[in-house]
C-alpha cells in the first residue's frame, strides 16, 4: 500500500507539471451530472460507489449511469487518481474481477469530453467528470473534485 | 543372576547408551512432537492467514459491490485448499457467499470454533470503510493429521538414529575397548609371568589407554615376578638358613638344650643326648631334669639357672661331671635366659683344658730341674698354711755354699747335677708332709711343720745342714758342698709371706757371712742391719747430689821406665752423717741395687775431669777406672766413653778400664762384643784381680785385653809363701808370652817390690810408693815417688 503522503507528492508534482507545461489551463476536474436528475451535489463517496459499481442509483433514487472518459484522455488517469488514489491499471484489474462474475460492468467509455456533456445532458440518471473549463449549461456540476 | 555391575563392558555400556539415548530422544521426541504441533498448527494457521490475505482483495471487492458472484467464487477458491473446510463471506447487510465440504457440519455462527478465522473486509478504496468479512473454517481434523504425520516421521527418524547410535556405540566398544580387553585378559590368564611372558600391546592401541594399561600390566607383572623371585630366594635362603642350624644343631660336638625354669630339659641336640646316655647309661627320656645328671657339685646347675632367670643375665661355669668307667669331665656350661622362663643352654667339653691348665698350674709351681716346687709353688704352699690358721710352723731358706764357684769351673750339667742331688737329699731328710722348693739358682727352701717350737726347728735346720755337707763327684772332681741355711718361724717371726721369706732370707744371709755350712734363726738385729743396708741405698742415690762422692788415685809405677805411669781412680764415699764408707760396703750394694751404672758415670766424668786438668799441667799419666759387670754392656756403652773423653780432650789410651773376671763369665758374647768395641776405640782394659775367680787362662787369649793386675792376695804372701811366688812368677810371665803387661796390686814392702821387679813384672801398685790420695795430694804423692825413684836409682847406680 502506497502512503497517503507519496500520493500527496505524487500529485503535487503533477499538478504543478501541467501548471508548468500549460496545459488546458485548469487541471480541475468537476462531476457533472443531468440538471434534472434531482441532485444538486454529490459527495465524494457517493462519487466513488457510483463510478466503481457499487450503488447503481442516485441518492435522488433515480438509477445511477456513470460514464467514463477514454482512456487516452488525461482526465481519466486524473479522475481516478484524484478519486481513489489508483491508477488506469488497478481500475483496470479491479473492473476484470467483477466484469468475469458478470454482474456488475464497469461505467460507459465515451468517445471524448464532448460525448460526456452530451450524454449527460441526455440522460437524467447520468453521472460524468470533464474539466471544469468544459463545463456548460447543460450539466450541473455535482462535485469538484481536487 | 548378576548384578548390573557385573555386567561385561559391552551390555553396561549398551544397556546405558540404551537408557540415555531413549531417555533423551524421548525427551526429544516429546519436545519434537510438542513443537513440531505447534508449529503445524502455526504453519497452518499460517496458511490459512495466507489464503485468506490472497483472497482478501477480491472478497472486499465482492463486498464492496456486493457481488454474490464474485464472494462464491472467491470462496470456492479459498475451498480448494484441502486445509478449508468450509469458507462464508459476508457484506454490511448480507451474506454473498458460504461454501462447506460435505463431511463438514454447516455450523454457523459460533465464531469460536477452533480453526475458525475471521477477518475483516474493507473498501478497496478507503481502508478505514469496513465493508464485510470473511470468515474460512479449517479443517482441523486433516491439520492434526497432517501434523501427526510429521511427528511420526520425526519421531521414527529419532528411534532409528538412536537405533543407530547404540549400534555404532556396541561396535565402537566392542572392537575398541571389550575384544582387546578380552583378548588382553585371555592372555593374561594364560601368560606365565614368570617364564619372561609378556601381554602383547593389542594392534592399533599402541598409544591408546589400552596400549599403557597392557604396558603398565606387564610393568606390574615384571614387579611382581621381581618380587616373587626374590621372595623366593629369600626363602630359599632362609631354608637353607635353617638347614645350616640345624645341621650345626645336630652334628656340633656341643650340648645344646632348652631348658624350663624347673631345670627339666624340653629339648636337646644329639651331642647332648650321647652325654646323657654316657652319664646315666640310659636315654634320655621326657623331662630329664639338668640337675640329675651326675654333676660333682649337682646344686650348681639349679643355682646357676635360678640366678639366669631371676638377674636375666647369662651364667657361665664350668663344672665337673662323673662319668662312669671315665675320667671326670669337665663342662663349660652356659646358661641364657630366653625369656618365657625358659633358658638355653650349652655345655661344651673343657676337659683338656681343665688338664691342660692344671698342667700350667703344676708347671708353673714346679722347678723344672729338680721336680720339687719353684718359689711360686713354695710361695702358694705358704700361702695355704697361712689360710690354714695358727699352726706354727718353720720356713728355712737353703743355701749352698760354694756352688756359684762349682758352675762357674765345671759348667751348668755339674751344676744341675749337684742340684738334683741336693733335691733328692732334702727329701730324702724331710718328713712327707713338708714342702721342699727350689728358689732359684742354688737356693732352696723347705717349709715344716714344728709343733714344738724353735728346737724342732734346730733339729732340722741341723740336719739339713749335715745331709748337704758332703762331697760330690763330677768328672772325677771332687766337690766339697755345704749349705747355709736361714730360719723364720711362723707366727713368731712374721705372720705373711713377703716378711716371712725376708726373716728367712736375712738369716740365711747371717748364715752364709758366718762362714756358712750352719743354720741361723732369724732375729730382729737382723732386720735393723737390712734397714740399715736399705738406708745406705737411699743415701748413695742422693750421695751424688749431695756431692759425697769423692775420687782418690793411687799411683802406679813403671819399673821399665822407672817413672809415675798412671794412677787408679778409686771411689771413696764421704756421707754426712757415718763419716767415710767403703767402697766394699756401698758397691756390692750399688751393683745389687744397679745404682753401679750412675756410680760409674759419675767416676768416668770425673776422672776424665782430673785427667785433663793434670795433662794440661804437663803430667805424662793415665788413669784406669774400675767397670763392674753389671755396667757391661748397656750401663757404660763404649760411644759413651769415647764421647766423654772427646768432650774433655783426653787421647783415648789414656783411659783404662779395669774389668774383673766375671765380667767375662756372666754374658760371654755380649762383654766380648764390649771389650772388642772398646779396644778398637783405643782405650786399654785391665783385667782386674787375676788369679782370684775361676777364671781360665784362655781368657786372657780369648778377650782382647791389655794388662792383667795379680790380685794383692798373691802379692801379700808372696814374701813368705813360695806357691803364690810361684804363681804370680807364672802368671807375669805367661802374660808376658802372650804380649801383655803386667800390674801388681798390693805392693807394700820393698822386699815385694823386689821380688816383683825380678819376676818381670813392669807396673807396680800399691802403698809401698802410695796409698790412694785425694787429687789435691796426687802432686805431692808424685814428688815423693820420682823422689824414691831417684834415690833407689841411685842406690842401684
Amino acid at each position: 500500500m502506497k502512503s497517503p503522503a507519496l500520493h500527496h507528492l505524487l500529485l503535487t508534482l503533477l499538478t504543478t507539471a501541467g501548471l508548468l507545461m500549460a496545459l488546458p489551463a485548469a487541471a480541475e476536474l468537476v462531476v457533472v451530472v443531468n440538471p434534472k436528475s434531482g441532485v444538486e451535489h454529490l459527495s465524494r463517496d457517493e462519487v466513488i460507489n457510483i463510478f466503481l459499481g457499487r450503488y447503481r442509483q442516485l441518492p435522488s433514487g433515480i438509477s445511477a449511469q456513470p460514464v467514463d472518459m477514454p482512456a487516452s484522455q488525461p482526465e481519466k488517469s486524473l479522475m481516478y487518481r484524484l478519486l481513489v488514489g489508483k491508477d488506469l491499471d488497478q481500475i483496470a484489474s479491479y473492473w476484470s474481477r467483477l466484469v468475469f462474475s458478470g454482474r456488475t460492468s464497469p461505467p460507459v467509455q465515451a468517445a471524448s469530453t464532448e460525448e460526456v456533456l452530451r450524454f449527460v445532458a441526455a440522460n437524467r440518471g447520468a453521472v460524468g467528470y470533464v474539466d471544469h473549463s468544459r463545463v456548460d449549461n447543460r450539466v450541473r456540476v455535482a462535485l469538484e473534485i481536487q | 543372576m548378576r548384578a548390573p555391575w557385573n555386567k561385561s563392558i559391552l551390555e553396561s555400556t549398551l544397556l546405558a547408551v540404551l537408557v540415555v539415548a531413549t531417555v533423551v530422544s524421548a525427551a526429544f521426541i516429546l519436545v519434537t512432537l510438542n513443537i513440531t504441533d505447534r508449529r503445524a498448527h502455526e504453519s497452518s494457521s499460517a496458511r490459512l492467514s495466507e489464503l485468506v490475505e490472497s483472497a482478501e482483495n477480491t472478497a472486499s471487492i465482492a463486498c464492496f459491490v456486493e457481488d454474490y458472484t464474485l464472494a462464491l467464487e472467491t470462496a470456492r477458491g479459498l475451498l480448494k485448499n484441502s486445509d478449508v473446510l468450509g469458507v462464508v463471506i459476508r457484506s454490511d447487510k448480507q451474506e454473498l457467499a458460504r461454501v462447506y465440504r460435505d463431511r463438514a457440519t454447516l455450523a454457523s455462527g459460533t465464531s469460536s470454533r477452533p480453526g475458525r478465522l475471521v477477518r475483516p473486509l474493507y473498501s478497496p478504496f478507503n481502508p478505514k470503510d469496513k465493508v464485510g468479512e470473511i470468515q474460512l473454517d479449517a479443517d482441523m481434523e486433516r491439520i492434526r493429521q497432517t501434523t501427526s504425520e510429521q511427528v511420526r516421521f520425526v519421531g521414527t527418524l529419532l528411534v532409528l538414529l538412536v537405533i543407530a547410535v547404540v549400534a555404532a556405540v556396541a561396535a565402537v566398544v566392542m572392537f575398541l575397548v571389550v575384544r582387546p580387553v578380552q583378548a588382553m585378559s585371555n592372555r593374561v590368564h594364560s601368560m606365565d609371568a614368570a617364564a619372561g611372558e609378556t601381554l602383547p600391546v593389542p594392534l592399533g592401541h599402541t598409544k591408546t589407554e589400552l596400549g599403557r594399561l597392557a604396558q603398565d600390566i606387564n610393568a606390574l607383572t615384571g614387579r611382581l615376578v621381581g618380587t616373587l623371585q626374590h621372595e623366593q630366594q629369600l626363602r630359599q635362603a632362609k631354608e637353607l638358613d635353617e638347614r645350616k642350624y640345624h645341621a650345626i644343631f645336630d652334628n656340633v660336638e656341643a650340648c645344646i638344650f632348652i631348658a624350663d625354669s624347673s631345670g627339666h630339659l624340653e629339648s636337646i641336640n644329639p651331642a647332648f643326648a650321647r652325654l646323657i646316655r654316657e652319664a646315666l647309661g640310659r636315654e634320655a627320656g621326657d623331662k630329664l631334669a639338668l640337675s640329675a645328671l651326675p654333676w660333682v657339685t649337682p646344686a650348681r646347675p639349679t643355682e646357676m639357672l635360678t640366678l639366669s632367670l631371676r638377674s636375666n643375665t647369662p651364667q657361665a661355669d664350668d663344672l665337673e661331671m662323673y662319668l662312669p668307667g671315665e675320667e671326670n669331665r669337665w663342662l663349660n656350661l652356659v646358661l641364657r635366659p630366653i625369656g618365657i622362663e625358659l633358658v638355653q643352654g650349652m655345655a661344651t667339653d673343657v676337659t683338656d683344658r681343665h688338664q691342660a691348665e692344671a698342667l700350667a698350674r703344676r708347671l708353673l709351681v714346679t722347678d723344672q730341674l729338680t721336680g720339687i716346687r719353684n718359689r711360686a709353688g713354695l710361695e702358694s704352699a705358704l700361702r695355704e698354711r697361712l689360710a690354714r690358721g695358727g699352726e706354727p710352723f718353720a720356713l728355712m731358706l737353703i743355701d749352698l755354699d760354694g756352688f756359684k764357684h762349682v758352675n762357674d769351673a765345671l759348667g751348668l750339667p755339674a751344676g744341675d747335677e749337684i742340684l738334683k742331688n741336693v733335691a733328692r737329699r732334702m727329701l730324702s731328710s724331710l718328713e712327707e708332709q713338708d714342702v721342699v722348693a727350689r728358689m732359684g739358682a742354688d737356693e732352696f727352701a723347705v717349709l715344716s711343720s714344728v709343733a714344738h717350737g724353735e728346737e724342732e726347728a734346730a733339729r732340722i735346720g741341723e740336719r739339713l745342714v749335715q745331709v748337704l755337707n758332703f762331697t760330690f763327684l763330677t768328672e772325677g772332681t771332687p766337690v766339697q758342698l755345704g749349705a747355709s741355711i736361714g730360719i723364720a718361724l711362723f707366727p713368731g717371726d712374721g705372720q705373711d709371706v713377703p716378711s716371712l721369706l725376708r726373716c728367712a732370707d736375712l738369716a740365711q744371709g747371717r748364715a752364709q757371712a758366718n762362714g756358712g755350712g750352719r743354720c741361723q734363726f732369724f732375729d730382729p738385729s737382723m732386720a735393723a742391719v737390712a734397714e740399715q743396708r736399705r738406708q745406705l741405698d737411699a743415701d748413695m742415690r742422693l750421695a751424688i747430689r749431695r756431692n759425697e762422692f769423692r775420687l782418690y788415685f793411687q799411683p802406679i809405677v813403671d819399673l821399665q821406665e822407672n817413672r809415675l805411669a798412671g794412677a787408679e781412680a778409686l771411689i771413696r764415699w764421704q756421707h754426712h752423717a757415718h763419716g767415710l764408707v767403703p767402697p766394699d760396703v756401698f758397691i756390692p750394694a750399688a751393683e745389687e741395687s744397679g745404682f753401679i751404672r750412675e756410680i760409674g758415670l759419675w767416676v768416668l766424668d770425673n776422672a776424665c775431669l782430673q785427667l785433663a786438668t793434670w795433662l794440661k799441667e804437663g803430667q805424662d799419666i793415665y788413669i784406669s777406672i774400675n767397670v763392674s759387670a753389671r755396667q757391661i754392656p748397656d750401663g757404660l756403652p763404649p760411644a759413651l766413653i769415647a764421647d766423654t773423653v772427646r768432650r774433655h780432650g783426653i787421647p783415648t789410651r789414656r783411659l783404662v778400664l779395669e774389668i774383673t773376671e766375671g765380667v767375662l763369665i756372666n754374658d760371654v758374647a755380649r762383654a766380648q762384643a764390649w771389650l772388642d768395641e772398646v779396644t778398637n776405640k783405643g782405650f786399654r782394659v785391665y783385667l782386674d784381680d787375676f788369679g782370684t775367680g775361676y777364671s781360665s787362662l784362655s781368657y786372657l787369649k780369648r778377650f782382647a785385653v791389655n794388662s792383667v793386675k795379680v790380685d794383692k792376695s798373691f802379692v801379700r804372701d808372696m814374701a813368705e809363701d813360695s806357691s803364690d811366688r810361684k804363681l804370680v812368677a807364672a802368671v807375669v810371665s805367661m802374660a808376658s808370652s802372650l804380649g801383655l803387661t803386667t800390674v801388681a796390686e798390693g805392693v807394700e814392702t820393698r822386699e815385694q817390690l823386689d821380688i816383683l821387679k825380678d819376676l818381670g813384672c813392669r807396673y807396680i801398685q800399691g802403698y809401698y810408693f802410695s796409698r790412694p790420695v785425694p787429687a789435691e795430694q796426687f802432686a805431692a804423692a808424685a814428688l815423693r815417688i820420682g823422689a824414691m825413684l831417684e834415690e833407689d836409682k841411685l842406690a842401684t847406680a
